[in-house]
């Protein structure tokens, strides 16, 4: 009754989990900022976006490999990062979170009609990559790219867990995230701290954003497709929690992975947002949440 | 109460209201006086000497790159006109253009085509490439009876039973149709069998409209199709819709693709593997204009797509057209600056008609409606045939080409060459893909 194609399914669970570390990746820096300071970036989305444009436009002038201009626009980035903490996030830190989404949505619309007039609206993409090939194991096709910025982002999350939990300056980033106030009463620098998460996050953003522009495009409405998606992850996740944003990304790309396939792609967000709503409804603290 | 009434009107505004009362009085006798008819001379037989055409295009917003090139090409068109003796039957009468911003919504695209034909009062009008916005002028030159020469082309605005609307381009579904009929053309010349197809589209009208007219033209040719996919063109990753692909392995595509989704869907195939005989797109979006081709690079590599205008046919009229563009705009004009072209040359066509058949009163709008279906334009009679693909432009009574046609472009080299119906000199289409494998 059921037309059930083993192979069809196995290769879009292969499909579905890459794409979950993808989305993981991205969402990472988000988490980050919400978890430690408790600003929700409305801007996230959108600054992968010029993150991908930075991207595209140094790899077509150095003429080089899309994935390697991250050596170049992570360090940007995590100083865009301390800029914008000092700038202006510093001055709402204390004030109503109405004022602080006030902030980044401002952000986010300054972001986007920048790269409108710099860029205009037509959508842009690396025409190379040595990346673009894929492997085949048992019949079940493996898409390079994917695979790559699948072990990178398993690798960062690794990398970052191992820096919050061995390093003074991680413990000293989380116990800031923990009490804010006792924290700073243990000599604790909290606006530095809150600085170098800023930095750390959009770190995090330029990073993804090299890696994804392998297999996808740039245009300035696309900050809006994985701002929302981020925002799904955090919050299935819950706060205060890494090894949380691993597994909603992992939910989610499956759920769209599958539900494009198999049933339909043009639900894909139905897909999406239904399998948050329901796990909202059974555990709203998210899925890992302590809080 | 009336006594409270009294005592509570203060002085100041008892002589503003007597103010008022005096000022409304004094403006009425003197409307009165003024707006009785002044005795009007006979009716006597003006020589007309120059005729509006409306222009209504989306020139701000994220359409504006289409809507800029119709007018560039509306305006050369214009020129040649009037430097060829104008509209010769109306007197040597000449085109003059007013040009309005449809802008990116229905209601400013109405209130530009309220505000165009309240001002000038053309007879006809032309514009304005998006669906949603033409659909939204209709509603007006309909209302105010203006003739209206359509560049969208979604099938709907000529199903409507609207009496005053015209389009020579090519619908969408008949961009559908155009992209198998090449394949089985293509494919019958080469001796290859073609059996399956899966189709493919981004889920907006314009998308659907195309698909439905592949789907028709698969199904009348006894193609089986194995599925027909549709999905917002904004989607993050498109390999669960080639995995699928893969698995059904047809034997060529049809993909309807908007731009973004085009970039994202080539290189995804690239990547993953995936050839089929041809991925033949439809609808003029994506794979084959020269930003997608910057954007995907090699990836769209042999990709075809349909188009509602020939750069390259070979007539003296379209020549001269392409050149005259190609000096003055830096580049070839594409589907939005060809389909301006040929349109204003009908447009002046169907005036000359008028003047022909109506002489007293050739403005008239259902004398011009007349004229319009009276036409039957060819190679050897109009510059405006010599434009469109088919050669032929003759208007049914619902305002559609009976001759329309679409070409279609292949990515060859990295460059879009046309390949079918007539390809241009020194190509034919690359069928099947080098690295198409037949499956066993």
């Amino acid at each position: 009754m059921i037309d059930v194609n083993i192979h069809l399914l196995i290769q879009n669970i292969v499909n579905g989990v890459l794409l979950g570390l993808v989305y993981a990746l991205i969402a990472l820096g988000l988490s980050l900022m919400f978890g430690v300071m408790g600003i929700i970036n409305f801007a996230h989305g959108d600054f992968l976006m010029i993150a991908m444009y930075f991207s595209y436009v140094l790899a077509l002038a150095l003429g080089i490999e899309g994935v390697l201009t991250s050596f170049i626009t992570v360090p940007l980035f995590v100083v865009i990062g301390v800029a914008w903490f000092y700038t202006l996030i510093n001055r709402v830190l204390k004030a109503d979170p109405l004022i602080q989404i006030a902030m980044t949505v401002g952000i986010l619309m300054f972001l986007r009609n920048i790269a409108l007039a710099i860029w205009k609206a037509e959508p842009r993409g690396l025409p190379y990559s040595a990346l673009l090939k894929s492997i085949t194991i048992g019949g079940i096709t493996i898409s390079l790219s994917r695979l790559i910025i699948a072990i990178i982002s398993l690798a960062v999350f690794f990398a970052l867990h191992l820096f919050l939990t061995r390093t003074k300056l991680g413990i000293a980033i989380r116990a800031t995230a923990e009490d804010t106030e006792t924290a700073a009463l243990m000599g604790i620098n909290v606006k530095l701290i809150y600085a170098l998460t800023t930095g750390l996050s959009l770190g995090l953003v330029a990073l993804a954003a090299a890696l994804i522009l392998t297999f996808t495009r740039v245009d300035p409405m696309i900050g809006t497709v994985y701002g929302l998606i981020s925002w799904c992850i955090v919050a299935m996740a819950g706060l205060g929690t890494i090894k949380g944003i691993i597994f909603s990304g992992l939910i989610i790309g499956l759920v769209e992975a599958l539900g494009m396939s198999l049933i339909s792609p043009g639900a894909r967000e139905l897909f999406i947002y239904l399998t948050f709503i329901l796990i909202l409804w059974v555990r709203p603290r998210g899925l890992f949440g302590v809080r | 109460m009336v006594d409270m009434f009294i005592k509570g009107v203060s002085k100041t505004v008892a002589i503003i209201v007597a103010v008022i009362i005096i000022i409304a009085i004094i403006g009425g006798v003197a409307y009165y006086l003024y707006s009785r008819p002044a005795p009007t001379p006979t009716p006597t037989k003006v020589k007309i000497e120059k005729i509006v055409i409306g222009v209504i295009e989306p020139l701000t917003g994220k359409y504006a790159v289409f809507g800029k090139e119709a007018v560039d090409a509306m305006k050369l068109a214009v020129e040649h006109i009037n430097a060829e003796g104008g509209i010769k039957s109306l007197g040597g009468a000449k085109l003059e253009l007013v040009i309005e911003d449809a802008g990116e919504k229905p209601e400013t695209a109405k209130l530009a085509a309220e505000k165009l034909i309240s001002e000038h009062k053309p007879p006809i009008v032309t514009g304005a490439y998006i669906s949603r916005l033409t659909a939204a002028i209709a509603e007006v030159t309909e209302r105010e009876k203006v003739i209206f020469v359509i560049d969208a082309l979604v099938d709907e605005l000529t199903e409507k039973g609207w009496m005053y609307i015209f389009r020579a381009a090519p619908r969408a579904s008949m961009h559908g149709a155009s992209a198998v009929k090449f394949v089985l053309d293509v494919a019958k010349k080469k001796g290859i069998e073609v059996k399956t197809v899966v189709i493919l589209n981004e889920d907006s009208i314009f998308g659907d409209y195309v698909a439905q007219g592949a789907r028709r033209e698969a199904l009348k040719n006894g193609i089986k199709i194995l599925d027909h996919i549709t999905y917002p063109y904004d989607i993050a990753d498109a390999t669960p819709i080639v995995s699928k692909l893969m698995d059904l392995k047809p034997d060529f595509v049809v993909s309807v693709p908007y731009f973004h989704d085009a970039i994202l869907i080539a290189k995804t195939m690239k990547e993953m593997g995936y050839v089929p005989m041809i991925v033949a797109g439809a609808g003029g979006c994506g794979y084959t204009d020269p930003d997608s081709i910057k954007a995907a690079g090699e990836a769209v590599e042999y990709f075809t797509n349909t188009y509602s205008y020939n750069p390259f046919r070979d007539t003296e009229w379209n020549k001269k057209f392409v050149n005259d563009f190609k000096a003055r705009y830096g580049k070839i004009p594409t589907e939005a600056g060809g389909i301006a072209y040929y349109n204003m040359w009908i447009i002046k066509e169907a005036l000359e008609k008028a003047g022909e058949m109506f002489p007293e009163d050739p403005l008239n709008p259902d004398n011009l409606r007349k004229a319009f279906l009276a036409l039957d334009l060819t190679d050897e009679n109009s510059p405006a045939a010599q434009v469109y693909p088919s050669g032929h432009i003759k208007f049914a009574p619902n305002g559609e080409n009976l001759y329309e046609l679409a070409v279609v472009l292949q990515v060859i080299n990295g460059e879009p060459h046309v390949v079918w119906p007539e390809p241009e000199p020194g190509y034919e289409p690359i069928f099947p893909h080098p690295e198409w494998k037949p499956s066993s």
